[in-house]
């Protein structure tokens, strides 16, 4: 299943908690960063795409 | 006087009649008046009489069908289907009601506020805050409307990806309470959003007025989805926003309460790239200033040791120096070699010479 923004955001999220946590390797920094340079990117990207869709309910309201 | 092809109606009939022509000429007429002599009876049945400067007419409805307190003096108009009752009197059977003009509108909202109030329905305890995480939006509003329009622009320049349900009813009117009741019925009964917004733009008081009918207020109060209301303008309060979850001052406001901005977001991501990448930078340096100092001290250590060294080899040498033969030669010394006896030769080496002599005697010193 693909993955959501919000998902992706929290992923963003974690990674970005790694660096200041105990967990944190300086041999391992430069390829964490790139992949979440690149996540950042490809959520810009999501988010400049998203639409939103609006449905009218056929439901006529005005009807008792 | 009779006319044998003229037809002769019992008196039920001829009312009957009369109501049939009623009906038919006038299928929901709208009046406005001012209440006189206001009067409920058993707790069901309520009585006025709707005039102004010439006329008067009296009027009945259902005390569940007053959506708006009454009283004496007060300036409402009604839908009302008039009729002929079997006494003889002429009246109107109201459908609905509502006030109208500034003072009314104010007394009435002033009424119903106190007698809601006094129940609960507004108490900031009730109020549920909005679903973190919002994928649907159920919309009651009219789709002409500009406030609707406003709402859905400002939903779609600041986040996507979203469904909206949009429930078309009136939002001004003698009928629009009910229509957005059954809407947020229908909202309710089906479940499929996270949130309601009920949305209507700026308008006059009477135009409003909708928003403050006691059924609308207690269907807002009684929804199970969190409601947020975006009525009029900011100054604008209703009782339906008094009992929403959520008020948002315009439906521009509740669009933005609703989402998240994604240009903030994409800012926030640039910042966290920006973060990560100063604080990289930071511990990169910081390791190397600690690899910078150990190399330092490494090296002032060697340096050290060297030194040490290097001074013992002198002091060394300084001994080597004193030691060596030659020195003690050129200090006027001379070496003996041979065998040292009374009779034999013996070589005697100076700094310059080397020379061999005949030992003649020996005196013990």
């Amino acid at each position: 299943m693909a993955k959501t923004i919000s998902d992706k955001i929290s992923e963003l999220k974690t990674g970005v908690e790694w660096f200041y946590s105990d967990d944190f390797k300086l041999e391992e920094a430069s390829e964490k960063y790139k992949a979440l340079t690149t996540l950042a990117k490809e959520i810009e990207s999501d988010l400049d795409g998203l639409k939103n869709e609006i449905k009218v309910i056929e439901e006529d309201f005005s009807k008792e | 006087m009779e006319n044998s092809e003229q037809q002769v109606y019992t008196v039920s009939d001829f009312q009957a009649v009369c109501n049939q022509i009623l009906e038919t000429a006038f299928t929901g007429v709208i009046i406005e008046g001012e209440i006189a002599s206001y009067k409920v009876n058993q707790g069901k049945y309520v009585f006025f009489d709707l005039k102004d400067e010439q006329s008067s007419v009296g009027c009945f409805m259902m005390v569940y069908q007053q959506r708006f307190p009454l009283e004496d003096g007060m300036k409402v108009r009604v839908r009302a289907l008039p009729k002929l009752t079997n006494w003889g009197k002429f009246s109107l059977t109201v459908q609905a009601i509502q006030p109208v003009g500034e003072g009314s509108l104010k007394k009435s909202f002033e009424m119903l506020k106190k007698k809601l109030a006094g129940e609960g329905l507004f108490d900031p305890a009730k109020k549920r805050p909005l679903p973190d995480r919002i994928e649907k939006i159920g919309v009651i509003s009219s789709t002409q409307a500009a406030g609707y329009a406003d709402f859905c622009k400002i939903l779609n320049e600041r986040w996507g990806g979203l469904t909206v349900l949009t429930a078309h009813t009136q939002v001004q009117g003698m009928t629009a309470a009910d229509q957005i009741i059954r809407a947020l019925k229908y909202m309710n009964e089906r479940g499929e959003v996270d949130v309601i917004a009920v949305i209507r733009g700026g308008g006059s008081a009477d135009d409003l007025a909708v928003f403050n009918d006691e059924a609308l207020v207690r269907a807002i109060a009684a929804s199970k989805i969190p409601v947020i209301t975006g009525i009029g303008h900011e100054v604008d309060e209703s009782l339906c926003d008094l009992a929403a979850d959520v008020v948002a001052s315009t439906p521009s406001n509740a669009a933005q309460m609703l989402t998240r901005d994604r240009r903030e977001v994409k800012g926030a991501l640039r910042a966290d790239v920006n973060r990560i990448n100063n604080l990289l930078k930071d511990k990169i340096d910081e390791i190397t200033e600690v690899n910078c100092k150990e190399i330092a001290r490494v090296a002032d250590e060697i340096y050290h040791k060297i030194d040490l060294i290097r001074t013992e080899v002198i002091g060394q040498n300084k001994i080597l120096a004193q030691l060596n033969p030659e020195n003690v030669l050129a200090r006027g010394y001379a070496l003996v070699r041979g065998d040292v006896a009374v009779g034999s030769d013996v070589e005697i080496e100076t700094a310059k010479q080397i020379l061999t002599a005949y030992v003649k005697a020996i005196k013990e010193k």
